[in-house]
């Protein structure tokens, strides 16, 4: 477990898709094990999402019918919820990602793609966790069913972008080593003679503005130069590099398609909150869809209903 | 100790090395903890002692509430707000730097406390001249943001050698304050009350405590403007 935690904390930190653990053109990571945490890691975030369910406000036409098992019983859905809400969302997009990822001709195998997309996900439910606790506070705080709604839906869509923020970024790193190594292969293949030096791939860190260099004055309170990691930030584009054109359009699409089927898994699979104004049930009747429900929050919201 | 006590503030305003040095290590974050002891529970009692003027009933018990919640009320916000940050400075390439953004931290908070302890005459000055519960409302408001914008001052100070190895860490600084501000904000308002209306009996939360700050905010710029 140690370990996954420790492969958890390289993908945040960078260190796990920099150029020497790319070097393979893999990502260096146990696919088993991060699912381990990512499901660990969504229960969290699913008991901090479900306290709301535990000191909501009943309505008094509600208050015979809503007892303490139906509030735990909220809680421990949602824990469980979460959860299927990442998997089952991967499993209904990830055959389609595989497809056209190797109609365009990637050289992403299957194994490697999997391992890429769990290690989106770990990043995802990572930030995601990390905010749990400022749910749960709010959860527990606040009697405003439309609040807390909003405020997941805030939430999950930060961690969601940062995660296919990685997504992107790791997957360039590794189009880049692919095309380096196309390049080598492109160069044994021609006649000794005719042989040209080609154009050498450069991947190595930026260091542009926004990259670590410490001045002497900083030196008292900081690590040493030579102690600061020597890879880019899991969200930095190396220097000078760009995407495989066809690989940046499939992934790019496939991200709109994930974040769409994720909102709709999302509502089918709801009370994730659970409303104090209907009784505990593990799902809901199929009506309407999960945009027209946040909106209809946000009015609640604003127009003073909360 | 206690008259380290009267240095440790000092050390900690003018960013003295020990504050944030990582040699120290468990003794500065000792003695920092000693720092926001102190000073809060020293702003707390200030703020509580306002029954004492308004002729309000059992004062000295909304005195200890009010000493033990502003302490209380910095510490559960700082806690519950490092763990994002934490992971945001790791996605965003700053988790080599963490340790000491998150010295820096600790040692804001402890100055932040000193800048409150050193509001606590005018607090008292404000009760003993001016009776009225709103406005003793509106003078401590005013005394915790002055605390916070000089605090800022003092964020940025610590941060500046972080600022110059990496620019990013300025947008880190402003994350921490806003999460910590969205935190403390409602738990400010959970902890209520710290002043004690006279007119009302003294309880260390109020029986409508478990709501929320910014829908009673947003509620009242609605009949505002209807």
């Amino acid at each position: 477990m140690r370990e996954w935690l420790l492969q958890l904390d390289g993908l945040l930190r960078g260190e796990a898709t920099s150029e020497e653990k790319l070097g393979e053109g893999l990502l260096g990571v146990s696919a088993r094990g991060l699912a381990v945490i990512v499901l660990i890691l969504a229960m969290i975030y699913g008991l901090c999402m479900g306290c709301f369910s535990l000191l909501k406000e009943i309505p008094p036409d509600l208050a015979g019918t809503i007892g303490t098992s139906d509030r735990v019983a909220q809680l421990l859905a949602s824990m469980i919820k979460v959860p299927a809400l990442f998997f089952l969302t991967l499993l209904v997009t990830f055959p389609s990602l595989y497809v056209f990822n190797a109609l365009v001709g990637s050289r992403l195998r299957l194994l490697n793609l999997l391992r890429l997309l769990i290690a989106s996900l770990a990043v995802n439910v990572a930030v995601l966790s990390s905010l749990g606790l400022i749910v749960a506070f709010f959860s527990l705080s606040t009697s405003s069913y439309p609040f807390i709604v909003l405020l997941n839906v805030a939430v999950f869509s930060v961690s969601g972008v940062l995660g296919l923020m990685f997504l992107l970024q790791t997957l360039h790193r590794m189009t880049a080593y692919y095309a380096k190594a196309e390049e080598v292969e492109d160069a044994a293949a021609v006649p000794e003679e005719s042989v040209q030096p080609a154009p050498e791939v450069v991947l190595q860190p930026d260091t542009g503005g926004d990259q670590p260099h410490y001045s002497e004055e900083s030196q008292e309170s900081m690590p040493p130069p030579k102690e600061r990691p020597a890879w880019p930030a899991a969200l930095d584009m190396p220097k000078g590099q760009v995407f495989a054109c066809h690989t940046r359009m499939v992934f790019r699409c496939w991200l709109v398609l994930f974040s769409v089927v994720g909102a709709q898994m999302g509502w089918v699979l709801r009370p994730f909150i659970g409303s104090p104004y209907m009784e505990f049930t593990l799902f809901r009747e199929r009506e309407s869809n999960f945009f027209a429900a946040v909106l209809g929050a946000l009015w609640q919201l604003l127009s003073g209903g909360g | 100790m206690p008259s380290d006590l009267l240095h440790w503030p000092d050390d900690v305003l003018r960013r003295a090395t020990w504050t944030n040095s990582p040699a120290s290590g468990q003794r500065t974050f000792g003695r920092l903890l000693a720092t926001m002891a102190a000073c809060g529970l020293l702003y707390g009692a200030a703020m509580g002692s306002f029954g004492a003027v308004a002729g309000g009933s059992n004062w000295p018990l909304q005195m200890l509430y009010s000493a033990l919640k502003v302490p209380l009320l910095l510490s559960v916000t700082f806690v519950i707000s490092v763990p994002s940050f934490y992971v945001m400075n790791a996605l965003f390439g700053l988790g080599g730097d963490f340790a000491v953004a998150l010295r820096n931290l600790l040692a804001t908070q402890a100055g932040f406390t000193v800048l409150l302890a050193a509001f606590a005459p005018l607090t008292l000055f404000w009760y003993a001249t001016d009776g009225d519960y709103s406005r003793a409302l509106v003078a401590n408001g005013v005394m915790f943001a002055a605390a916070s914008l000089a605090s800022q001052r003092l964020l940025r100070g610590y941060y500046r050698p972080l600022v110059a190895g990496n620019a990013r860490h300025r947008k880190m600084m402003w994350l921490w304050t806003g999460l910590y501000a969205l935190v403390a904000i409602q738990m400010a308002w959970l902890l209520r009350p710290f002043i004690g209306s006279p007119d009302k009996q003294v309880t260390f939360f109020r029986p409508e405590a478990w709501d929320n700050a910014y829908l009673k905010v947003w509620e009242l710029v609605v009949r505002v403007f209807s």
